[in-house]
């Protein structure tokens, strides 16, 4: 059976309307007009036990409020979703207690105190017997190397030891279901590398089913086979990671910097030229061949730095919202 | 069970906090005992010019002051700090964590502070309760020391509901100082015994803000003069508030859609 089961669910939110200037505001003031926003507009999907997905779009696509209905914050104004088996937005104990909410952006340590304090709190609300919590609590440690910051005044711990924390925090329980909603958001590369192992680790571990959001492609290319895009609340792919890189974007980017003033025209038969200037030129080079392309280059031109990179995210997410959506 | 352990683990965890700042046990002493005596010197004042005000003689007003400086250190200590804490986390949508919690999410964000060194306001107005009495030389039965006992365990009930109702309304209008401040206000009027105000008045401080039966009510059982149905009007308004504020919190939580990230 799927953990997690949606069927076109929908959301939509009232906001009130506001004029710009201050006889808008006024206006506002006395009568306020409303418009429905669909945050999530009939979307449907399931993940199986112990599946990582990575749930992409841009801002203001949906993601957070479907993770917020998924973990019984928001009322669907639609459809349906399940989870465990279980209707999240009557937040029965039962299912609070399999799951967890970890939001990059907010915290639940308590700020003044060390984390192993909140991870007391924790452990009384989620009534954890002591021995199970000196368990977990040892192989958080282990995997987090969490050691001497939990006894550092959370104010005083970096941001990327202080989500170390937050994740601990959130999995003393041993939740089956976890939703991440950009975990790794301001951490440095380190950190950020350190974040995915240890989220996949603890899949590999405990087979729990993931549902993250993120803005890095790197957080979904290290952690997840299959991915959810949505924009505008919609729906848009739903699949393959590697599928969807290699169909929408099937090319490198490749950027040079040269001893001699480049040109366009000189550059055109390498690949697809973005951008020239002077020293500094950027082209996109078909994925399969961008080592021989780029073999060649170096031959041809004299060339003081070349970087190969993945075409960001949001470019091919861009893409996929240009083509609006993906036959499948 | 496990909510008392919960309320163990939260006020070691304010304590701890509290411990750190030694300076503002000393100015929360200093501005308790100053209020404290700036309230009884207002009396003073007044009963130089006569020794009754209603039928409450200059003791009994005393008893009401005391009662008065008691549950101000209730509010400012248990529940004011967590009233700012929820406003807080429906701004910066933390309250998320508090509702994905497997508790009741009224418990979690209600009971979650103290600010301790605001008890000190609680020992005052305790200190100042006994000398009303004792200088009154009452002689309060079993009976009436277990009434008002009772009334001040409905008083705090009522004040925890009445400050819950309140701020439940953070829930659509986010900031709320104007609507706590009206209210800190309002209790005010329970400085003194209800009965001195005019008749509406009256009516508004038992019915509409039940503030009467908060300091008047308790401090009429301890002196013996409280009519029963009185001391049954005041269960049963603590209760019927304790219920309200109950589901109007239940309510609210239903259209809470946190501040997006």
């Amino acid at each position: 059976m799927a953990d997690i089961d949606i069927q076109n669910l929908c959301k939509y939110y009232r906001v009130h309307q506001k004029e710009p200037g201050l006889a808008g505001s006024i206006r506002s003031f006395v009568a306020r007009r409303y418009k429905d926003v669909k945050a999530v507009d009939d979307v449907s999907f399931t993940i199986a036990r112990g599946e990582v997905v990575g749930f992409l779009g841009p801002n203001g696509a949906g993601k957070t409020t479907t993770l917020k209905v998924l973990s019984g914050l928001l009322f669907p104004t639609a459809g349906e979703a399940r989870v465990l088996g279980f209707l999240p937005h009557k937040r029965g104990t039962d299912f609070l207690r399999q799951i967890t909410l970890v939001m990059g952006q907010k915290q639940q340590l308590l700020w003044d105190l060390p984390a192993i304090e909140t991870f007391l709190v924790n452990q009384a609300i989620y009534e954890i017997p002591a021995t199970a919590y000196r368990q977990t609590l040892a192989e958080l440690n282990e995997l987090l190397d969490l050691g001497p910051l939990l006894k550092k005044q959370v104010r005083k711990l970096s941001l990327g030891e202080r989500m170390k924390c937050e994740l601990a925090a959130a999995l003393l329980h041993r939740p089956r279901v976890l939703f991440l909603d950009e975990p790794t958001i301001g951490l440095d590369v380190t950190m950020q590398t350190k974040m995915r192992q240890f989220i996949a680790e603890y899949n590999r571990r405990h087979g729990a089913t993931i549902v993250l959001t993120s803005h890095y492609m790197a957080d979904v290319t290290a952690l997840c086979k299959r991915v959810i895009i949505i924009d505008h609340g919609r729906l848009l792919y739903d699949g393959n990671l590697e599928t969807l890189a290699q169909r929408l974007a099937p090319y490198k980017i490749v950027s040079i910097v040269a001893r001699a003033p480049l040109t366009r025209d000189q550059l055109l038969r390498y690949g697809d030229v973005q951008e020239v200037d002077t020293f500094r030129a950027q082209m996109r080079v078909p994925r399969g061949h961008s080592s021989e392309v780029i073999a060649r280059l170096l031959q041809e031109i004299a060339v003081d730095d070349v970087t190969v990179e993945e075409p960001p995210i949001e470019d091919i997410i861009s893409e996929i919202f240009l083509a609006g959506g993906v036959s499948s | 069970m496990r909510y008392l352990k919960l309320i163990q683990i939260f006020y070691k965890n304010c304590l701890l906090v509290d411990l750190e700042y030694r300076a503002n046990f000393l100015i929360n002493s200093v501005m308790s005992v100053f209020w404290a005596s700036f309230a009884i010197l207002g009396i003073k004042i007044l009963f130089l010019q006569r020794d009754h005000i209603g039928d409450w003689s200059y003791y009994e007003v005393l008893l009401v002051i005391g009662l008065f400086q008691l549950f101000t250190g209730v509010m400012e200590g248990v529940l004011r700090p967590n009233v700012t804490q929820i406003v807080e986390q429906i701004r910066l949508g933390t309250m998320d964590f508090l509702l994905t919690k497997p508790v009741s999410s009224q418990f979690l964000a209600s009971m979650r502070y103290v600010r301790v060194w605001h008890l000190v306001d609680v020992a005052v107005g305790v200190g100042i309760c006994g000398y009303a009495l004792y200088r009154l030389q009452v002689q309060v039965s079993v009976w009436q020391a277990l009434l008002f006992l009772l009334l001040l365990c409905s008083a705090t009930v009522l004040l925890y509901s009445l400050w819950l109702l309140m701020v439940t309304t953070a829930f659509w209008f986010v900031r709320i100082d104007n609507i706590t401040h009206l209210f800190s206000a309002i209790f005010d009027a329970g400085r003194f015994p209800v009965t001195i105000y005019p008749g509406w008045v009256q009516g508004v401080l038992l019915f509409v803000i039940p503030v009467g039966f908060i300091t008047t009510v308790p401090a009429a059982a301890a002196l013996g003069r409280l009519s029963l149905g009185y001391a049954v009007l005041s269960f049963v308004m603590a209760a019927v508030m304790f219920v309200a504020s109950y589901f109007f919190w239940r309510f609210a939580v239903r259209h809470y859609s946190s501040a997006s990230s």
